[in-house]
């Protein structure tokens, strides 16, 4: 597989909304209030309103199931949602439940992101298969963002 | 390294139009710039398997709201990689949409069995799209190489089996080449 950079996206979470047991697991809401993102063809910040919508699987899994909206600073708006996977020794989850630094090696967290957007000069993030790599900061997620060529 | 200098040698494969540049490491944790340690590439792969899917005619259901629908029933295939192999079960399919702006989206769904009788249940969601001479040759049933055109999907899976539940927490990338029976699609493990 061959990516390119395609931006680093940084998210501010306040405290999370824990729902507690639902069906599937335990059900954790982050809701983003803004954040930044910039790469070589795209940058600007995000809007407040969205959220991930987290889930913790009874295999220790934890489902990310993102929804922001980007402003890019020539003002287009981007849809992007994302699916992804966080999972990792159960030390290291624990210390990360603490809002401590990790080194986002010593855990497993990738999403897929997807976008969506009307903006022509955007346009091909509606074409494009994109992997994102994240690291859990006490502030919030910095993802770093590929397309797969 | 500062940020500016990243972005910029991170852009200039792109100005250059080589797209399979990829910037060298970089810029370390120890300066202290968290941006600037976004900037190494984290993002490594291994291969997980190929999957060979045969394919009955396409349900061709015609213009619906999203755009044009064909139904594609899967009758068999195979699939291999270093930690599993085995067969395509019949009766899946991939529920395909050409959209509005030509691109196709797939969305695939189908039962893998092991070699040790293993059930492995695979979806993903994927894009095809490209020049119109290379995407009307594959209307035709032609072959047509792969790297003529963009054919990338996001597979995942579900199992119980314990030897296979590695599969149920990862992510992974295929890429696809349409065959006038089916499609191939080596998918790699993101590690």
């Amino acid at each position: 597989m061959t990516s390119r950079p395609l931006m680093t996206l940084q998210v501010v979470v306040p405290p999370p909304q824990k729902l507690g047991v639902v069906p599937h697991g335990t059900r954790v809401i982050a809701p983003i209030a803004s954040g930044t993102f910039e790469g070589p063809r795209l940058r600007g910040k995000v809007l407040p309103g969205g959220g991930d919508w987290t889930l913790l699987r009874s295999d220790g899994v934890l489902e990310l199931d993102l929804r922001i909206t980007l402003e890019t600073d020539d003002g287009a708006l981007i849809n992007m949602s994302s699916f992804g996977f966080r999972h990792g020794p159960a030390d290291v989850l624990a210390a990360l439940a603490r809002g401590e630094s990790v080194d986002p090696s010593r855990y497993y967290f990738r999403t897929v992101p997807r976008f969506e957007t009307s903006a022509p000069a955007y346009a091909y993030l509606n074409q494009v298969i994109a992997i994102a790599s994240g690291d859990r900061r006490a502030s919030g997620p910095i993802y770093t963002i590929e397309e797969v060529l | 390294m500062f940020r500016r200098d990243v972005l910029k040698a991170l852009a200039a494969p792109l100005v250059a139009g080589a797209a399979t540049g990829r910037p060298g490491v970089a810029p370390s944790a120890a300066t202290g710039d968290p941006q600037a340690a976004n900037g190494r590439q984290v993002m490594n792969s291994r291969p997980l398997m190929t999957v060979r899917i045969s394919a009955a005619p396409a349900q061709k259901v015609g213009t619906v709201p999203h755009g044009t629908r064909l139904i594609v029933p899967v009758t068999g295939g195979d699939f291999e990689g270093p930690r599993l192999r085995g067969k395509i079960l019949p009766g899946g399919g991939d529920w395909l949409l050409l959209r509005g702006d030509g691109v196709l989206e797939l969305d695939l769904r189908i039962t893998l069995e092991t070699d040790d009788h293993a059930l492995i249940y695979m979806t993903f969601q994927g894009l095809r799209h490209g020049p119109p001479d290379a995407i009307a040759a594959l209307g035709r049933g032609e072959v047509v190489d792969p790297a003529r055109y963009y054919f990338r999907t996001v597979p995942r899976f579900e199992t119980s089996a314990e030897m296979y539940t590695f599969l149920n927490r990862i992510i992974a990338v295929g890429a696809g080449e349409t065959r006038p029976d089916g499609a191939v699609h080596k998918i790699d493990e993101i590690l």
